[in-house]
C-alpha cells in the first residue's frame, strides 16, 4: 500500500487547487479523480472568471472575493485566461431601480468599471439590442477551465505532487475516530489499491455529500443543474451580462472561436445523468434573443450541464438554488463530528477556487504541524516560453499554430517542435478549428507528458481539438488513427473509443433540431453509421 | 417576358435537388437549379444503405425512383450496381461492415469473400487512411462475420512531391489529368498486389476520368479493385455529384452555382420565384413551381414560417395553411424531427417533386 500525507478527492479546480498549493508547502499529496481531470462542475461551467459583478448587489463578500481572484488569476495564470473583458448591459425590460443599485454595489466592493450610453456599448458590441439602455464595463474574463486544472496539476508534479485519473474512491479507511486513507478503484482496468495517509480532503463538489457519507459524516450539498448553449462563433467581444438580479440566460461568454450561452438554475437529486429537456433550450434561447437579436437563429454546436455543488446548511426545503451564497465553507470534520484527519470543502465558485484550496491547504498544514505560509497568489503556475523554443516553433509551423501550442503547452511545446524537427509529417494540422497539430496529439497521448490523455474526450480536453463546428467528427477520427499508431489502441480498442466519442458528443447535440449543426450530425450518419437518435433520449451531456 | 421564366426552380444540389432536376428535365420542362454548393452526399461514399431503403420502403413507387436514379447516374458516367432487394456488407472507414443496397461500382465488389486474400493498399503521406487499422479492423470483423476473407496491408509511394500532407483530392485530380501518374499508379499497385486476389484503395480514383479510363486501369492492374471510404473529401460521393451535375448541364437544365436564395417569393399562396444574391446584385429567377432541396433544417429559405409540409409536400404555415400551392419541399422528412432517413428517402421524395412540377405545368397550361 502506497503512503503519503494528504489524498485529495476530485481532480476540479478546487482539487488541482489543492494539490498545487500543497506542493508549494511541501507537503506530499495523490489526488484521485473519478474520470479525466475537470470531469464534474469545472469542465461543464461557463468558464467565467467573474469580476464580481454578478454577485455585488446579493452577496458582496463573494463579490468581493471574486474581485481579488480576478486580479490574482489573470496574474499567476495568463496562459489560461483571455482578457476579454465585460459589460453589464441594461435592458429596456428590466427594472431601472436595479441599475443603479448596480453602480452603487459595484462601487463598494471595488470593480473597476464605468458608464456606457446606448451607442457607445454598442459601439463595443455591435450585436446588442437597438433598444438597450446603456452597460456599465467590468474586469470579466474568460478562462479555459481544462488548461486551468492542468496548469495546476502539472505545476505540482514538478515539486513532488502526484494525480491519478479514472479513479473512484469507494471508501475511507478510518480506525479509532481517525482517517487512515482510502480504497479506491480504477474505472477503466476494475483494479482496487488503497492509499495510507494521514488526512483525506474532500473536494468532491456535487459529489461531496456522498465522500462524507464514506466517513460517516453529513455535508449538506445541494445540486443545482445549469445549461449551457456553445454558438458556433464569436457573436460578442466581451463577456455580456445583463443588470437584473441573477435570471437564466443573461450571461454570453466569448471562449476561443465559440461563445457560451447560459444559464439555467434547476434543483436536481444528484450531479449524475444530467440531460436539458428542449423546452430548457428553447428558453434560453429565447431570452438570449433579447440581448442579441438573431441569436436564436445561431448555429449551436452544442449543449451541456453541470452541476452547481451549493453548501447549504438550512433545511433543503427552503434553500432555492441561485439565493444560496456562492460563499464556500471550510469543514472540519475532525472537530465538526469528531472525525478527525479527514476535511470537506464544497460550494464557491471556479473564480475563487485558489481562494478554497488555500483555506484548506492552512487547515492542512496546521494538522500537519507544517508552518508555510500560502504562495500561490504569487507563484506563477509555469514558467514563460523560453526565446529560442519560440523561434523554432515559428521556424517549423505557420505563427497561429505555433502561437496556439505554445499557450496550452507552455515548456513542454520544446518536446513537440524536436519532434517536429525530426518529424516533419508532426507539424500536420489535425484539427482545423483549434489549430492542433499531430505532434502536439501524439504528445498528449504519449507516456511523455505528466497527464497523458486515455480516450479521445481526454485529448479534446488537453488540446480543445474537437471542440469546433465538426465536434470531432473528422479531428476525432484523426486522433483515434493517431492512438492506433502510437500503439496505444489495437485497431478494435481504438474503433471502439472512437464510437464512445462519438456518442458522447452525439448527446451534447441531441436537442439540437435546426441548422447547419444537424447537417453535421447526418454526416456522422453518412460516413460512420452513427445514429443520433439512438442517443437523444440518454444519459447526461459531457462537457464542452 | 414569358421567356426568362422557368418551368421550375430546383433549390439545393444535393441527391435530392439532383433528381428532381433530372426527373423534370426528363419531361421536358424548363429547369433552373440554384445551390450554394454540393450537398452533404458528397461528403459520405455515395452508397445507399439498406436501412435508408427500408425508411422509404412503403411508398409505391420506390422502385421507380430508384430504377431513375441509376439510370440517371449510368449516363452520368457514374454507374451503380444493386438494387432495393438486395443488401451486401461493405467496409466502412471504421473498418465495420455496413449493410449497403446500392453503391457505386467502384464501391460495390468490396463484401466480405470467403477465401479470398485481399490487401488493402495506403499512400504514403495520405494520412487521413491508415491501411494498417483498416486491416486489423476488417479480419477482426470479417471472422466475427464468419467469413474466410483475410486481409493484409500494404503502402505504396508515388515518387512526385505533392506536398504534406496528401489529401484524396489532389490524388483524385493527378489521376484524370495525368497518364504518367496513372501509369505510376498502376505499377506501385500491380507490384503491392502482388499475390492477392483483390485490392482495397481509399477513394481516390479520380473524379472526373470517363468508364473506358477507369475499365482500362482495372485491367491493367491484373486483379480487382474496390475503393473503400475515407474522411471527406469523399472522392466516390464527389464524383457522383459532379457527373450528375454536368449531366444535367448537357441535358439542359441551367446552373446558377454559388448563390444562396435569399428569399421565396410568394404573392397570395403562388410562389413566383427566387431571389438570389449574386455578387454585386439580387438576381430575380422566375418560375412556374419552386422545388426547396435545401436539406431539413433552418438553411431552408422559408425559416421559421415553415412548420410542416402535406402529403403533395406543400409547405405548411404554422396555421396549417399552405403556403404556396406550386411550392414544394423534396427531402427526407424536414417534419418528422425523426433523425436522418437518408439518401432513399431523398432520391424518392427529389423523384417525386420533378413529377409535380411537371404536373403544375400541366395545369397551368390548361
Ligand atoms: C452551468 C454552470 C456554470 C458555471 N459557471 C461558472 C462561471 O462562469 N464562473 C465560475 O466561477 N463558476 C461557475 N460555476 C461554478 C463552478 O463550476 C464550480 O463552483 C466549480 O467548478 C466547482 O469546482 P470543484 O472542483 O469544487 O468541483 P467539481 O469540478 O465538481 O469537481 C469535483 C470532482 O470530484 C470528482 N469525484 C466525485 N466523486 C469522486 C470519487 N468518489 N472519487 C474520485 N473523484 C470523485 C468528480 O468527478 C469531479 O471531477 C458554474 C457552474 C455551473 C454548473
Amino acid at each position: 500500500m502506497e503512503a503519503t500525507q494528504v489524498v485529495i478527492i476530485g481532480g476540479g479546480a478546487t482539487g488541482a487547487g489543492i494539490l498545487w498549493d500543497l506542493s508549494l508547502r511541501g507537503i506530499s499529496a495523490i489526488l484521485l479523480e473519478q474520470g479525466d481531470i475537470a470531469n464534474g462542475a469545472t469542465g461543464r461551467c461557463h468558464g467565467l472568471l467573474h469580476s464580481g459583478g454578478r454577485y455585488a448587489v446579493k452577496d458582496p463578500d463573494t463579490a468581493r472575493e471574486c474581485v481579488a481572484e480576478n486580479r490574482i488569476i489573470k496574474a499567476v495564470a495568463p496562459h489560461c485566461v483571455d482578457e476579454v473583458g465585460g459589460i453589464f448591459v441594461k435592458c429596456a425590460q428590466d427594472d431601472p431601480a436595479f441599475f443603479e443599485q448596480w453602480w452603487r454595489a459595484a462601487g463598494e466592493v471595488g470593480i473597476r468599471s464605468h458608464r456606457l450610453s446606448r451607442e457607445e456599448a454598442r459601439e463595443l458590441e455591435p450585436n446588442l439590442a437597438a433598444d438597450i439602455l446603456g452597460a456599465f464595463t467590468c474586469p470579466d474574463a474568460h478562462v479555459d477551465v481544462f488548461r486551468l486544472v492542468l496548469a495546476n496539476l502539472e505545476a505540482a508534479v514538478a515539486r513532488g505532487g502526484r494525480f491519478l485519473t479514472y479513479s473512484e474512491v469507494t471508501s475511507i479507511l478510518s480506525a479509532d475516530g481517525r482517517v487512515r486513507g482510502v480504497r479506491y478503484r480504477n474505472t477503466r482496468s476494475g483494479e482496487e489499491d488503497e492509499i495510507s495517509c494521514e488526512v483525506v480532503i474532500n473536494a468532491a463538489g456535487g459529489w461531496a455529500q456522498g465522500i462524507a457519507a464514506m466517513a460517516g459524516v453529513d455535508v449538506p450539498v445541494l445540486c443545482d443543474k445549469g445549461t449551457l448553449l456553445v454558438l458556433n462563433h464569436r457573436l460578442n467581444r466581451r463577456v455580456i451580462n445583463r443588470c437584473r438580479k441573477s435570471s437564466d440566460a443573461d450571461i454570453l461568454v466569448p471562449a476561443g472561436p465559440v461563445c457560451i450561452l447560459g444559464t439555467s438554475s434547476i434543483r436536481v437529486p444528484s450531479p449524475e445523468g444530467l440531460a436539458a429537456s428542449r423546452e430548457e433550450v428553447d428558453h434560453l434561447l429565447r431570452l438570449g434573443d433579447e440581448l442579441i437579436p438573431g441569436l436564436v437563429n445561431a448555429r449551436i454546436l452544442r449543449i451541456f450541464c453541470g452541476v452547481r455543488p451549493l453548501y447549504a446548511p438550512m433545511p433543503v426545503e427552503v434553500a432555492r438554488g441561485r439565493e444560496i451564497s456562492r460563499g464556500f465553507a471550510l469543514l472540519d470534520h475532525g472537530t465538526r463530528d469528531g472525525v478527525s484527519g479527514f476535511i470537506s470543502i464544497v460550494g464557491g465558485k471556479l473564480t475563487t477556487y485558489r481562494l478554497m484550496a488555500a483555506a484548506a491547504c492552512d487547515c492542512v498544514a496546521a494538522k500537519l504541524g507544517v508552518d508555510v505560509e500560502c504562495t500561490t497568489d504569487k507563484t506563477p503556475l509555469r514558467p514563460a516560453v523560453d526565446r529560442t523554443t519560440h523561434h523554432r516553433a515559428i521556424h517549423v509551423l505557420p505563427h497561429p499554430v505555433a502561437e496556439m501550442m505554445e499557450r496550452r503547452l507552455g515548456p513542454e511545446t520544446d518536446q513537440v517542435i524536436q519532434a517536429i524537427e525530426t518529424r516533419p509529417d508532426l507539424a500536420e494540422v489535425v484539427c482545423e478549428c483549434e489549430l492542433v497539430t499531430r505532434g502536439e496529439l501524439e504528445y498528449v497521448l504519449g507516456g511523455a507528458t505528466p497527464a497523458p490523455a486515455c480516450t479521445i474526450a481526454d485529448v479534446g480536453r488537453r488540446t480543445r481539438l474537437g471542440f469546433g463546428p465538426c465536434q470531432g467528427t473528422f479531428c476525432g477520427y484523426k486522433a483515434m488513427l493517431a492512438g492506433f499508431q502510437t500503439h496505444r489502441w489495437t485497431a478494435s480498442e481504438a474503433a471502439t473509443e472512437f464510437s464512445a466519442y462519438l456518442h458522447e458528443r452525439a448527446k451534447g447535440q441531441a436537442f439540437i433540431h435546426q441548422g447547419k449543426q444537424v447537417e453535421q450530425l447526418d454526416l456522422n450518419y453518412d460516413l460512420y453509421g452513427a445514429d443520433r437518435m439512438l442517443c437523444a433520449d440518454s444519459g447526461k451531456q459531457d462537457g464542452i | 417576358m414569358e421567356s426568362d421564366r422557368y418551368d421550375v426552380i430546383v433549390v439545393g444540389a444535393g441527391v435530392s435537388g439532383l433528381v428532381t432536376a433530372g426527373a423534370a428535365a426528363h419531361r421536358n420542362l424548363k429547369v433552373a437549379l440554384v445551390a450554394t454548393g454540393p450537398g452533404s452526399f458528397v461528403t459520405g461514399p455515395g452508397w445507399l444503405k439498406a436501412q435508408d431503403i427500408l425508411c422509404a420502403s412503403a411508398a409505391p413507387e420506390l422502385g421507380e425512383a430508384i430504377a431513375f436514379f441509376c439510370e440517371m447516374a449510368r449516363r452520368a458516367g457514374c454507374p451503380y450496381a444493386g438494387d432495393i432487394s438486395t443488401a451486401k456488407y461493405l467496409p466502412t472507414l471504421l473498418g465495420d461492415f455496413q449493410s449497403v443496397a446500392l453503391a457505386p461500382l467502384l464501391l460495390w465488389n468490396a463484401e466480405p469473400r470467403d477465401g479470398v486474400s485481399t490487401a488493402v493498399i495506403g499512400i504514403r503521406g495520405l494520412s487521413s487512411f491508415d491501411e494498417n487499422f483498416m486491416a486489423e479492423r476488417l479480419s477482426e470483423r470479417a471472422r466475427a462475420m464468419s467469413s474466410s476473407g483475410t486481409y493484409a496491408a500494404r503502402q505504396i509511394s508515388l515518387s512526385r512531391d505533392m506536398g504534406a500532407p496528401v489529401t484524396t483530392l489532389h490524388l483524385a485530380q493527378l489521376f484524370d489529368r495525368d497518364p504518367g501518374f496513372r501509369k505510376e499508379l498502376v505499377y506501385a499497385l500491380r507490384a503491392a498486389a502482388s499475390g492477392f486476389q483483390r485490392i482495397f484503395v481509399p477513394g481516390m480514383l479520380g473524379l472526373a476520368s470517363s468508364a473506358e479510363q477507369i475499365a482500362e486501369f482495372k485491367r491493367e492492374l491484373l486483379c480487382e479493385v474496390c475503393e473503400i471510404p475515407t474522411l471527406p473529401p469523399s472522392i466516390p460521393g464527389l464524383r457522383v455529384f459532379h457527373r450528375m451535375e454536368s449531366y444535367l448541364h448537357q441535358i439542359g437544365v441551367e446552373l446558377f452555382r454559388g448563390f444562396p436564395v435569399k428569399e421565396v417569393v410568394i404573392h397570395d399562396g403562388l410562389c413566383t420565384g427566387v431571389r438570389i444574391a449574386a455578387p454585386g446584385h439580387a438576381m430575380n429567377l422566375r418560375g412556374l413551381c419552386v422545388v426547396l432541396a435545401t436539406g431539413r433544417h433552418s438553411a431552408s429559405p422559408l425559416n421559421g414560417a415553415y412548420a410542416g409540409r402535406d402529403q403533395q409536400m406543400r409547405p405548411l404555415a404554422s396555421t396549417g395553411a399552405v403556403m404556396a400551392r406550386n411550392l414544394f419541399i423534396a427531402e427526407s422528412l424536414p417534419d418528422s424531427g425523426a433523425g436522418n432517413n437518408g439518401d432513399a428517402m431523398r432520391i424518392l421524395t427529389g423523384y417525386r417533386a420533378g413529377n409535380l412540377a411537371a404536373s403544375t405545368r400541366g395545369n397551368h397550361a390548361a
